[in-house]
């Protein structure tokens, strides 16, 4: 679907704990790819004066979800709009994830899970999924079967989610989809043997400025030197198409 | 006075809107013309083109204050002949002039890369960015010296089969002076103006988060500052002066237009709304009607 710029109706808000909210939008006659995003007006007024990027969490019929942490103002904002107001949305935005066959592995690290609803959806069988969290109320389930490792080990072991990876076994995967904070991903990474890294696409974010690729301000550095576009040759990368040694923010 | 008219007329060709895209803020063109954002637009100024590639600054490259926008991104393109052969593929989808921003690391640069574009059908003129650093010269953006500014537009001038505006700075020495000096060079006009040097810095740390430190700054609310600049410049100076920056909305396009601006340039505005030119002129037009 080619992106178009619309005013989309919040259907409805949910505080899923704190800083976090799902909003739910009314969108008549909108499609979007799994690990494609929105560039979302947080206002009328002048500031701030870019929009924020926020992942598809998934389609509903006639609309789409979104779920965000409080980061600064832009989301702050996003975060006050109740039932009924309207939201001046740029979308679908990006490149998403190659939904190749087989069966997925999914690696996320806390709000990093929230497009993985959509992206199970979309999947020709049922993923095996990790996630990690600080503590269980931080966890983003999926629904369905998840291995869990939380920080102070109020849900699943204590631990990162990387100390779930040793016991799996990576042959019995077609793809694996990474999606969290850097360090998180990095540690992933590192971590899975080179022999199936080229498995790995990892859903990254940036500061944007655009969104539709002409600012140039969400760069990723690329492997093999220069930098990548998180907006347009993303945000789904594989994995090894980015520098992972020169990649900081 | 009159209210200002939207018809325009710059470089020999009419215009039915002022609305320029400034340099930086609209790659070349394409993007916007895949959104279908062309609309009300007169004229797409480019990103900065230089000889050689650029990679850009290492990220992050742009950060939101409480009121406006840093940006750092560091003249990224793919060099002058990587672009003109790229150009005939823009134009086919463009139903709209486009503008080429050249920027150099040193005064020679700017003719040179002039002459390589002079080979394309493509660009209608050139703008000069004569905000970028002086390598030669410690880093000193050229634009601060009325004798670098008319140095270069005489080397343009003797390249170019066409218009081009210098793109000055207001960041160092007189606008008025460095304007004066790009009309002496043989500018066919001046952009008033390129970004205000910005810095943000974590006061707990002393760091910053863009790595050059200091960035460009852009933000509505330096809107009056443009008008003060443009007003000046356009009283000093007989040549077409385009303004830039502070543009939000269709009555800060009237206002930089009766402060003796051509033509408008919009910029950051668009990072948040893509069809601003449609809509400026729009809000333009409703207020000229009331």
């Amino acid at each position: 679907m080619t992106a178009s710029d619309f005013d989309a109706v919040v259907r409805e808000k949910e505080r899923i704990h704190s800083g976090v909210f799902r909003l739910a939008f009314d969108a008549p006659g909108f499609l979007g790819a799994p690990g494609q995003f929105l560039e979302m007006e947080p206002c009328s007024g002048p500031f701030p004066m870019t929009r924020r990027p926020l992942t598809i969490n998934r389609l509903l019929p006639g609309g789409f979800e979104v779920v965000f942490e409080i980061r600064g103002r832009g989301t702050e904002l996003l975060a006050k709009k109740e039932a009924g107001e309207t939201v001046r949305t740029l979308g679908p935005l990006g490149r998403g994830w190659r939904t190749d066959p087989g069966r997925w592995l999914l690696i996320g690290g806390g709000m990093g899970a929230a497009g993985f609803p959509f992206l199970k959806s979309e999947l020709p069988e049922p993923p095996m999924v990790l996630l990690g969290a600080s503590s269980s109320a931080r966890l983003l389930q999926t629904g369905g079967h998840e291995l869990v490792a939380t920080e102070d080990g109020s849900s699943g072991i204590r631990g990162l989610v990387t100390d779930l990876l040793p016991g799996i076994d990576f042959s019995r995967f077609a793809a694996m989809a990474v999606c969290g904070p850097l360090p998180m991903m990095r540690a992933v990474w590192n971590t899975v043997p080179q022999e199936y890294r080229h498995l790995i696409q990892v859903s990254t974010e940036s500061r944007m400025g655009c969104g539709w690729g002409v600012c140039e301000g969400c760069s990723i550095p690329a492997f093999g030197g220069g930098y990548h576009k998180c907006c347009t040759d993303g945000p789904v990368f594989m994995g090894n198409e980015l520098d992972w040694n020169r990649w900081t923010e | 006075m009159n209210a200002p008219c939207l018809e325009r007329h710059l470089w020999g060709t009419d215009f039915n809107s002022p609305v320029i895209l400034a340099g930086g803020t609209a790659g070349f063109g394409r993007e916007l013309a895949e959104l279908g954002c062309l609309e009300g637009v007169a004229a797409v100024v480019s990103k900065s083109v230089t000889l050689n590639p650029r990679e850009g600054n290492p990220p992050p490259r742009i950060q939101e204050t409480a009121y406006g926008l840093l940006n750092s991104i560091g003249l990224a393109n793919p060099g002058v002949y990587s672009v003109v052969s790229q150009l005939h593929e823009v134009a086919v989808n463009m139903f709209c002039p486009l503008v080429i921003n050249v920027a150099g690391e040193t005064g020679d640069e700017f003719q040179e890369v002039v002459r390589v574009l002079e080979g394309s059908p493509v660009p209608w003129a050139y703008e000069i960015n004569v905000s970028c650093p002086n390598v030669a010269c410690g880093g000193h953006p050229f634009g601060a010296e009325p004798e670098a500014v008319e140095r270069i537009a005489r080397s343009v001038a003797e390249a170019s089969s066409r218009p081009f505006a210098v793109k000055l700075t207001p960041n160092a020495g007189s606008l008025v002076e460095t304007a004066l000096a790009a009309q002496e060079g043989g500018a066919a006009g001046v952009t008033v103006c390129n970004t205000f040097l910005g810095m943000k810095m974590d006061w707990r740390t002393g760091e910053t988060l863009l790595k050059k430190k200091v960035a460009g700054y852009s933000s509505p609310a330096l809107l009056p500052l443009v008008v003060a600049r443009v007003w000046q410049v356009s009283r000093a100076v007989s040549i077409p002066v385009l303004a830039s920056g502070g543009v939000c909305g269709g009555e800060d396009v009237l206002e930089l237009l009766a402060a003796g601006a051509s033509m408008v340039q919009v910029g950051s505005r668009l990072m948040r709304r893509p069809f601003a030119p449609a809509e400026l002129l729009r809000e333009a037009k409703a207020l000229l009607e009331c």
